[in-house]
């Protein structure tokens, strides 16, 4: 599992180093978001510009991920390209998660 | 002219990427990469279907899929000997398969987007299972310019 943290103004950046979230990986990253989030993250952005696929599986991880922050949290997610863009749309997925081409706007509009 | 690709993988999620990467490969030639996209995700979430809910997870299964590149479209046929799905699961999809009501953060959906995913991304998709075999068919048409 290859994420790398960096702390910024109160904001968890997740750099998801990692080609696919998928069905093999879905459950271990779910539980990586799970423990920053138990550690008292609630205000994450997940860095995908690294990731060229997601399948249900790895959005399901996601969603599981965003209920867990709860109604006073956010996970944004930053740098869907490609197939990774084509299915939060399709799924309607990006109704729910904040959608930004790159973590200083993300950390920019989740510190305004 | 029909050119044709076998792959045979274990039942191992590991392996799908592996696949999909060589269906996409295969047909990059045909199609623009929108309809790679869709391609690869209906490949993907097909055969996780039939490792996870088919085979149940288990390693040491066959699943072999089979493609054919004909000039007008790529046919896609997927099969395994797992437990068979529900007649009419794949072609039952509701209308609006991702409906959810945003304001009721509790329901949005966690999975069960699968089936959806394969049959919107597919031009036609077909499901037989006959003798212990079942054979998921997947239809992508060329776009004419």
């Amino acid at each position: 599992m290859m994420l790398n943290d960096e702390e910024r103004l109160g904001v968890l950046v997740v750099h998801v180093a990692m080609p696919r979230i998928d069905a093999m990986w879905a459950s271990a990253f779910k539980e990586e978001i799970a423990t920053r989030i138990e550690k008292g993250h609630h205000r994450l952005v997940l860095d995908l510009s690294d990731v060229d696929f997601v399948d249900s599986s790895g959005l399901g991880a996601l969603v599981a991920c965003l209920k867990r922050v709860g109604p006073l949290g956010t996970i944004a997610i930053v740098g869907t390209k490609g197939v990774v863009s084509k299915l939060f749309a399709l799924t309607k997925m990006d109704r729910v998660f904040p959608l930004y081409d790159t973590v200083d706007a993300a950390i920019e509009h989740m510190s305004a | 002219m029909t050119a044709s690709l076998k792959l045979l993988i274990d039942s191992d999620l590991a392996a799908v990427a592996t696949l999909a990467r060589a269906v996409r490969s295969a047909c990059a030639g045909m199609f623009p990469v929108s309809a790679l996209d869709e391609i690869e995700i209906a490949v993907v979430e097909a055969i996780n279907n039939v490792i996870t809910h088919g085979y149940g997870g288990r390693r040491g299964r066959d699943v072999e899929l089979q493609l054919y590149l004909r000039p007008e479209e790529a046919v896609i046929e997927i099969i395994d000997h797992a437990l068979p799905m529900q007649p009419g699961l794949i072609t039952g999809i509701a209308e609006d398969p991702f409906q959810f009501n945003l304001a009721d953060r509790a329901s949005w959906p966690e999975g069960g987007r699968g089936l959806a995913l394969i049959r919107l991304n597919m031009d036609h998709v077909a499901y037989c299972s006959r003798s212990g075999e079942n054979r998921l068919r997947l239809t992508k048409k060329r776009r004419r310019a």
